[in-house]
Formats: C-alpha cells, sequence, structure tokens
C-alpha cells in the first residue's frame, strides 16, 4: 500500500515537472509550427519573465503583495518585447534559410543574456510564494504541494484554451492554414504578417508567464536561459516540432520518464535524454504525435 | 666633446626604463567567471580581491609597489580560463596568477601556471585532483577547504546524531558532488556502523525541479540528509522540498556541505529559508558572539566597497587570495615566482577569518570552514548561523 | 590591367602562408599564441563550410567531431604516452568514423531535422565526455596534455632558436596548411562541383541519377575529420581537453566565424575566424560583456553582410570596378565576370 502511494507521488513529481515544461515549450512549439522559426531567444524571453516578475513584485511591495499582477505584467512585457523582436527583426528573415533564422535567434539570446546581467547582476534571486498557494494537500497518501497543483491546472488550462483556439476560432484556422501554406493565405487577402506578429506575441506571452510562475519554486540566476532552452527543445521534438498536442503529450513523457529513470538508474544522466531526442529524430522525424511534412 | 655628451644621453635613456620598472604595479591575473550560473560567486570573489588590492595599495603597496589586479571573465569554462591566463602571462605580462572558481578550471590553470613558472593561488577550487601527487608543482598553492574536508566535517557532525540510522545523500552529479558524498560515506561508514545509507540522488547540475528527486528520496525514509547541492540550485530545492514535507520528515537534519550557510545563500531564500538545517560558509559575515575586531573592520569596508546592505560571504576568498600573494612576496623580498613560491611553502598570514599556513607538503591551506545551524533572528530579514564554529575534519581515527 | 595581371599572377596563398610561416621569429610570444589559435580556427571553420557553404547542410552539432579529434589526441597522448605522429591521424579517423555514423542518420533528414538530429548527437558526445570520468576525465577533462616531441627540430637551424610554443606553431601551420590544400581540392573536384549542384538543387540532382545521399553524407565525414584534426591541435595548444569543447554553444561559435567570413568562399571562413579570435582577445581585455559585443556582430552580419566580410568586400570592389568601367564607357557585363573571379578566388 505504501509503495503504491509511493509510485503515485513519484508520478505526481513527474506530471509537476511536464506541466513546467509544457508551460515553457507550448510557445516554441507555436512558433515552430506555424513559422517555421527554431527560437533559441524562447529561453531567453523566459528568463526576462522571471527577472521582470522578481523585479515588479520588488516595486510593488510597499503597497501590495501581489504575486500574480507581477506575473501579469512580466508575461505582458515580454510579449511586447516579443513583437518589437518580430516586426523589427525576425520579419527580414522570413524565406531565407533556417541557418540566418537560427543565428538571429542565437545572437538575442546573447544579447537578452548580458542585457539581463547588466541590470540586474549576477546575484541569485528568488520571489515568496503567493499565501493562497503555499502549503500542501494529502492525495491518497501523498503530499502535494497546492503550488505544484496550480502549475498542473495552469498547464491544463493553457493546453485546453490553446486547443480552443487553434481549433474553434477563426484566427486558429488562420493560424492552421498559414502553418500549411503562407503565400496561398496570403493570396486569399488574409493579414499573414499581422498574424505572424500575434502568433510571436502570443508565444513571447507564454514564455513570460512560464518564467513568472516557477519563480516562486526556482532560484532565478544568470544562465537560466541556456539552461532551459534545451530541455524544451527536446520536449517538442519528442511530441513533434511544431505540434500543439505533441508538445503536450511529450512534456508529460519526458516528466515520466524523468521521474521514475531515477528510481531504476539512480544518475540517471543526461546521456539518456538526449539518446532519446536522437531516436526519435532517426525513427519518426516529425515526433511521436506529430505528422510528417512535405 | 659630443661623444660625452652622447654617451652620457644614452645613460640617461637607459636608466629611464629602469627607474620605470621600479614603479610599475605588481600585476596579478584573475580569470573567474564573471557571467553565467557561476558568476554568482565569481562576482563577489573578485570583489573581495579588488578591495584587497585596494586596502593594500592606500597602505603604500608590497614593498613599494602598488598591485594590479587584471581580472578577466573565464565563463566557467576550462579552456577559456587556460586561454585567459596565457593572455595575461604572456601579453599583459602578469607576475602572479589567482582566480578560477570551478574543479575543472583550476587543474587546466595549474597547467599553465607550471609551463610558465608562475605562481598561481586558486582560492576555491576544492576537487583533490588540484594538488594530488600527480599534479602538484611548486607553482600552485591552494587556499581552500577541498571535498575531502567537506564531506568528513560533514559526516562527524551527522555522526553525533545518536538516533539517526538511516543517511540519505543528495549531491549534484559530476566531480565536486561525488568526491564529497565519497569522502562523507567514507567516514560515516567508520564513525558509526550502524549507519546505514538508504539513498543516494544524483540531480545533474542546474535542475530545474528537484520534485521527483526528493520525493524518491522521502520514499526511503532517511532520518538525517548530506546534501551538497549549493548555490542557485539549493535555493530550488529548498523552495521546492520545504512544501514537500522534506524538512519536516528528517526534523531539519540536513548537512549541506555547498556552502548554502553564506549570507548570499540566506538572502536569496529570504523567509523561505529551512531553518534549522545545517551548513557551512567560508565567512560568516553576520558573528552573533565573539567576533574578532578585525573581522568587524574587514565586514564593515567591504559593506561600503559593494554598496551592499548585506556583504557576501564569498569575498573572503578573494581578498585572501591577496593577502596569501602579499604575504609570499614579503617573505620573498622578491616579486620573482620562484623565490615566491618557495617563500609561500609553510608560510602563515593573517586573514580576518583567522590565520592561515600553507602546508609545505600539500601546498593546501588545509583550511576548513565556518559550520553552524542555520536560525531564524529577528534581526535579519534572513536566515542566520547560530554559533559560527570553525571545523576542519581530518581522516577518521579511532 | 596589366596590374590586375601581375597582381592575379601572385600566388597569393603562398605568400600568405610564407608570411604565417614567419611570426614566431619576430619575437612576440603572444603574436604566435594569437596566429596559432587563428590557424587552428580557421581550419575548423573551413571544415565546417564544406557543410554549410559548399552542400548547403546546416550543422548545428560539428563540435561534436571536433571534441572527438581532440579526446581522442589528448587520450592518446597523455594517457597512452603516443607519439603525436600517431595520435593526429587516429583523431582524424577516430572523428571521421563518427561522423560517418552519425551523418548516416543526419543525412536522411532535410533542413530543420538535420540541424536538430545533429545538435542531439553532439549532446550525446558532450554528455559522454562529461560522464565518462575514467576515460575523459570527466567534467575536469584531461588538463596537461603533452607537447609533442619536437627534439629533433633543435638541430635545424632557425627551427632550433625557438621555443616549443613556436615550434609547435610550425607544425600547426604545416597541419592545417595541408588540410586546407586537401580541402580545396575536394572542393575544386568534380565531387566538390556535385556537392554545390545538390546545395543548389536537390531535386534536380537526384533526377539525374545523382545518389545525393551518399554525397552527403561523403561530404560530413570529410568535413568531420577535418574537424577532427583541428580538435587535436587544439587540445595539444590549450594544454588540455575539457567537455566545454563539445558543448552546443560552441557549434553556434564557430557557425559564426564562419558566416562572418562569408559561407560563398573558400578562404571566407578563415578570414572570420581571424576577425573573431583578434577581436574576442581585445574585447575581453576591457569588458565582460563579450557575449553582447558578438550578439551585436551577429545582427548587423545579418542585416547589412549576409554574404560575410570576403562577401562584402567583393561586392564592394565588383562595385567599384563597375563605376570605373561605367565612367569609361557602356557596361559591358563584365562586372559579371569580376563577380565570379573573385567568388573563384
Amino acid at each position: 500500500m505504501t509503495d503504491l502511494s509511493f509510485l503515485f507521488t513519484q508520478f505526481l513529481g513527474g506530471l509537476t515537472t511536464a506541466m513546467f515544461l509544457f508551460l515553457i515549450a507550448s510557445g516554441l512549439s507555436l512558433v515552430f509550427g506555424v513559422m517555421r522559426v527554431l527560437n533559441f531567444a524562447h529561453g531567453s524571453f523566459y528568463m526576462l519573465g522571471a527577472y521582470l516578475a522578481w523585479q515588479a513584485v520588488q516595486w510593488l511591495s510597499p503597497l501590495l503583495e501581489s504575486f500574480w499582477l507581477a506575473a501579469l505584467f512580466a508575461a505582458l512585457a515580454v510579449a511586447v518585447l516579443g513583437g518589437l523582436v518580430e516586426r523589427l527583426l525576425l520579419r527580414h528573415m522570413y524565406g531565407k534559410e533556417e541557418l540566418y533564422q537560427l543565428l538571429l535567434t542565437y545572437a538575442l539570446v546573447l544579447i537578452l543574456g548580458d542585457a539581463a546581467k547588466a541590470i540586474w547582476g549576477t546575484q541569485q534571486l528568488s520571489v515568496s510564494r503567493p499565501p493562497i498557494l503555499d502549503g500542501a494537500i494529502e492525495m491518497f497518501g501523498s503530499v502535494l504541494p497546492v503550488y505544484n497543483l496550480f502549475i498542473m491546472l495552469a498547464g491544463g488550462a493553457i493546453a485546453v484554451v490553446g486547443w480552443l483556439i487553434l481549433s474553434r476560432s477563426s484566427a486558429g484556422r488562420m493560424v492552421r492554414a498559414a502553418a500549411l501554406d503562407r503565400e496561398m493565405l496570403g493570396a486569399l487577402g488574409a493579414n499573414v504578417g499581422a498574424l505572424y506578429t500575434g502568433m510571436f506575441m502570443a508565444s513571447s506571452f507564454l514564455a513570460g508567464l512560464s518564467g513568472a510562475l516557477v519563480t516562486p519554486i526556482q532560484s532565478i540566476v544568470p544562465g537560466m536561459d541556456v539552461e532551459v532552452i534545451v530541455e524544451a527543445f527536446i520536449v517538442v521534438v519528442i511530441g513533434g516540432l511544431g505540434s500543439f498536442w505533441g508538445t503536450f503529450w511529450g512534456s508529460l513523457i519526458y516528466g515520466q520518464v524523468l521521474s521514475f529513470g531515477i528510481l531504476i538508474m539512480p544518475s540517471f544522466s543526461l546521456f539518456s535524454v538526449f539518446a532519446l531526442m536522437a531516436v526519435i529524430l532517426i525513427v519518426r522525424p516529425w515526433g511521436l504525435f506529430g505528422k510528417p511534412m512535405r | 666633446m659630443t661623444s660625452q655628451r652622447l654617451l652620457a644621453m644614452t645613460f640617461a635613456v637607459a636608466l629611464i626604463p629602469a627607474a620605470a620598472v621600479a614603479e610599475d604595479p605588481i600585476k596579478i591575473g584573475y580569470p573567474m567567471p564573471l557571467s553565467g550560473p557561476a558568476s554568482v560567486y565569481g562576482v563577489p570573489i573578485v570583489k573581495g580581491a579588488e578591495m584587497a588590492v585596494q586596502e593594500i595599495n592606500a597602505a603604500g603597496g608590497v614593498k613599494g609597489r602598488k598591485l594590479e589586479l587584471l581580472t578577466r571573465d573565464s565563463k566557467a569554462s576550462a579552456d577559456e580560463a587556460v586561454r585567459l591566463a596565457r593572455e595575461l602571462i604572456i601579453k599583459n605580462g602578469v607576475d602572479f596568477l589567482s582566480g578560477t572558481l570551478t574543479s575543472a578550471e583550476a587543474p587546466a590553470v595549474s597547467t599553465i601556471a607550471k609551463e610558465n613558472k608562475i605562481v598561481f593561488v586558486a582560492p576555491t577550487s576544492k576537487t583533490i585532483q588540484l594538488v594530488s601527487p600527480k599534479n602538484l608543482h611548486p607553482y600552485i598553492f591552494r587556499l581552500a577547504s577541498n571535498t575531502d574536508i567537506d564531506g568528513r566535517t560533514g559526516a562527524s557532525i551527522i555522526a553525533k546524531w545518536k538516533d539517526v540510522k538511516r543517511v540519505a545523500t543528495i549531491a549534484p552529479d559530476y566531480a565536486y558532488g561525488r568526491d564529497a558524498v565519497g569522502a562523507f560515506v567514507e567516514f560515516i561508514k567508520k564513525a558509526r556502523p550502524d549507519i546505514e545509507i538508504v539513498d543516494q540522488q544524483w540531480p545533474k547540475l542546474g535542475t530545474a525541479d528537484f520534485t521527483p528527486f526528493i520525493t524518491a528520496q522521502m520514499g526511503k525514509k532517511p532520518d538525517a540528509v548530506f546534501c551538497d547541492v549549493f548555490g542557485g540550485d539549493f535555493v530550488t530545492l529548498a523552495k521546492q522540498a520545504a512544501p514537500l514535507g522534506y524538512f519536516k520528515m528528517i526534523n531539519n537534519r540536513l548537512v549541506d556541505g555547498g556552502e548554502v550557510g553564506t549570507t548570499d545563500a540566506a538572502l536569496a531564500l529570504g523567509k523561505d529559508y529551512p531553518y534549522g538545517i545545517w551548513s557551512d560558509t567560508y565567512d560568516p559575515v553576520i558573528w552573533p558572539e565573539n567576533e574578532p575586531p578585525a573581522h568587524k573592520a574587514y565586514i564593515e569596508h567591504l559593506k561600503t566597497f559593494t554598496k551592499q546592505e548585506y556583504a557576501s560571504g564569498w569575498a573572503i576568498m578573494g581578498y585572501a587570495s591577496i593577502l596569501a600573494l602579499k604575504a609570499g612576496i614579503e617573505k620573498a623580498g622578491s616579486t620573482k615566482s620562484e623565490a615566491v613560491a618557495k617563500a609561500m611553502l609553510g608560510l602563515s598570514f593573517d586573514t580576518p577569518i583567522g590565520k592561515l599556513t600553507f602546508d609545505a607538503k600539500t601546498h593546501e591551506t588545509g583550511m576548513g570552514e565556518f559550520w553552524g545551524q542555520m536560525v531564524k533572528d529577528d534581526r535579519y530579514p534572513f536566515a542566520i548561523m547560530k554559533n559560527p564554529t570553525y571545523l576542519s575534519q581530518g581522516p577518521y581515527t579511532q | 590591367m596589366k596590374t590586375n595581371d601581375l597582381a592575379s599572377r601572385i600566388p597569393w596563398t603562398l605568400v600568405v602562408f610564407l608570411v604565417a610561416l614567419v611570426v614566431p621569429w619576430l619575437g612576440s610570444r603572444y603574436n604566435t599564441f594569437l596566429a596559432t589559435q587563428i590557424a587552428i580556427s580557421g581550419l575548423f571553420a573551413v571544415s565546417l563550410n564544406l557543410l554549410l557553404g559548399t552542400t548547403g547542410l546546416v550543422s548545428f552539432g560539428h563540435v561534436a567531431y571536433f571534441g572527438i579529434g581532440a579526446y581522442v589526441c589528448g587520450i592518446l597522448m597523455k594517457t597512452y604516452a603516443m607519439p603525436f605522429s600517431i595520435a593526429l591521424p587516429a583523431a582524424a579517423l577516430g572523428a571521421a568514423f563518427a561522423s560517418l555514423v552519425f551523418g548516416f542518420f543526419c543525412v536522411r533528414l532535410t533542413r530543420i531535422y538535420f540541424a536538430m538530429l545533429s545538435l542531439a548527437f553532439s549532446q550525446i558526445i558532450w554528455a559522454i565526455a562529461y560522464k565518462w570520468n575514467d576515460v575523459t576525465g570527466g567534467d575536469q577533462g584531461l588538463p596537461d596534455v603533452p607537447y609533442p616531441d619536437l627534439d629533433w627540430m633543435n638541430s635545424i637551424p632557425l627551427l632550433g632558436d625557438l621555443r616549443i610554443a613556436g615550434q609547435f606553431y610550425v607544425v600547426t601551420l604545416v597541419v592545417v596548411g595541408l588540410s586546407l590544400a586537401a580541402m580545396r581540392r575536394i572542393i575544386n573536384s568534380p565531387f566538390g562541383r556535385m556537392l554545390t549542384t545538390i546545395r543548389e538543387n536537390a531535386e534536380r540532382a537526384s533526377a539525374i541519377g545523382v545518389d545525393v545521399r551518399r554525397y552527403e553524407l561523403a561530404a560530413f565525414v570529410v568535413a568531420g575529420g577535418f574537424a577532427g584534426i583541428a580538435g587535436a591541435l587544439f587540445g595539444i595548444f590549450s594544454r588540455g581537453v575539457f567537455s566545454d569543447y563539445v558543448f552546443w554553444p560552441k557549434s553556434a561559435e564557430v557557425m559564426i566565424m564562419t558566416i562572418l567570413g562569408g559561407i560563398d568562399h573558400f578562404w571566407g571562413p578563415v578570414v572570420g575566424a581571424a576577425t573573431l579570435v583578434l577581436l574576442n582577445q581585445e574585447t575581453t581585455s576591457y569588458t565582460e560583456y563579450w557575449s553582447f559585443v558578438l550578439g551585436t556582430i551577429l545582427l548587423v552580419l545579418l542585416f547589412a553582410f549576409p554574404g560575410g566580410i570576403v562577401g562584402g568586400l567583393s561586392a564592394g570592389f565588383a562595385w567599384l570596378r563597375r563605376k570605373r568601367r561605367g565612367a569609361a564607357g557602356p557596361e559591358t557585363g563584365s562586372a559579371e565576370v569580376a563577380t565570379v573571379e573573385v567568388k573563384r578566388a
């Protein structure tokens, strides 16, 4: 019995990891799916979300303690930055080789990383949990911190909202059409430019939001951008580059593989994760849940 | 007549550089991570070194010559540190090397120091490889503690808790964590044969989510934990472990050998710090009782120097690395590395945290750290160390 | 016109090689140090350009083969005390073999998937290097890789006057020179021209019966082998082999070198490597914000000079020439010829 509840605890741990990663990777996957741009700077947007949330908490603290306001501010600010990046820089790279798009987003990684260092220094920072989400609940004999539950729900909510928008709204139809054939959509009179800007802003918003939401349970340190982007890539590749649901399932698999992997192999190493990524790319390059393209 | 004047002029010209040499500063090259995750430590260490240089120069320098610190960003990468060390030697003509943080950087730079016959004082690298008999050479000196001392000291604390029977470990999955845990296990098994190691977790460096590691460890029901997770990773671990009931389960009997007893870590966690755990720090910074006057003066100066309300516990290592070189130069009466290297064998020098001595055989100070329980204190908005006690545990002997 | 003929008759590559060869005798250890670094980085970047520019394959994991070369050579020379004359070819072969295995899978994928898989493979190599303590030294790497035994040089006049670092530079320059010459021949051979055809239109190439994958794989292996040579030299030059060598940002770095110089020209990557090395040395002495500087350079490059330095210069020269001709007489279409000429140089 205790054994079973232990396994359940481990499962919950994996679920938390998964939903974290989904929050981050969903935006990366969206942009790739529609714009065919692999955005290295997604991790940098995530990092900026974290720093901005911390900053907003500091600004607000004399008046009120509102983590939520801070998180919203951070996500919006990053979304605006994302919009600027798309309009001023990325726009000029569409239709060029992937190499140039990759390098453009990598240039942003370099610049934003140093900018964050110049603004916030190199000290480790952190934000306290909002009081409502402090503590933990018991569930079938396992302890689940309320904040983890919140992250799970947030991840699930984003998955559902994202799916609804993509599948039910007219904007979603345009997005899906753009993913299939950009020129055709443009020829039909749709404003592809605005669509792309909106898309990139939504993706940046998700990155900023996830960065802000992790601050209560993670430290904010220089280099967190590079750390996270590789994991997000792995998740997106497992699920299928550009597939929204694929990313969701990819996150779940990654979380559980990690969570139970450390029970079987105590030093569950980086090696296995990259090996998994390579195997999937070899066997099913479009991922476990994606569709082959072209 | 003209030829004589010419000769005189030549002499004069020849003398100018000689005079200038006497005025030249003594240059110390200091590669240190100033960007990326490791800059959390690199930056305060460099601040400490800068402050030492400023103090020494204000007091007239060393043997009448000023010190000049040349800091460079090593990015915590060994090959970058090597490149910078060589550049500092052959382009900038540094007289001495110090700096480097990680267990990869320091041995790599040590190779360069050996090749160029330049004294190198490693302030914080803890790897036993650095001065192992195979790698030891006349020019390498280590200020810091090492992973053996870390692990053994942690074990000596847990060994005193008589009711503890089940011990777990959690440490980053690379040489530093593995070596320290290895030393811990070896010591505790000898000191307390009745203790069983029930679980060992190895999260990678920079883990963003410790939850599965913590739940897996809790499943083995340990009474106490030896932890070597440090810095930003420890902040993450503490925040994720607390609501899971991890610290409560082990009754706060967690001993961390990764300097999470520094003010830096305590400040970052604020009121989320897991009060009651045990940890270490090179410098307690806040020293509730019996604070040595030299330490008090040092911290006061550091606060104004860095314009920070609370000083960093890492700065002392940079500060002491410069004091070590100063003492070496003064004893040798020369800035020639060969003479200084000889002078440093068995050299003792005073620092704000006490006297340190380079062992003539091992080239280490064998310094320990300040250990203690981290407690709440209403005077500060973060955890402080109760009764900081200097500990440096040697090998277990019955 | 006559001067132009004269200029084109001078074997510039030989001149550059000879000038580079003199560096250690000029007395500055620092210049020798920089020149060694430039030569090795140049070779590495040219090997990447065989994929990037010549064949049109975006490899985001080229650093894996550089690293394998470095580790093979470092382990053989340090752990097994093998001579350089065995360790260097072994490094090239080891890297080429790894690129054969990994490349076999990579060339089956197109575009972004190719880039992702090459990245995944390089991260696997990194994870192995980082974890396999007994062989690679793990995260602490293998410091203290010895210099090759160059005592035989001491009996040779001039060479005997040099320090070991200078002597190693001469060895490096010869190895790099031969490697570049070999790669140039490969690129100008029918095989190399076929690679260019594949880059321009893979579908047409396969329509006329070319086994595109096999050609791409061959290019991958050749590029990997030369990257391995560069890695072997770099390990000795850096006096150690470390897991950072294979970490993915290094792949981005060499890619930036290549693009900075210009991927449409054989010598572009060398120019890019030299520029970046010199710039890095100068900048890091003044500021710790090198990443910011590099990122800004990259942005300027992407927007203002997508052809890189060499591309930009040759376009500039072509424009000047056209302008001069335009003043003298009607346009005759020779500008086109001029660009092609420069491109081939």
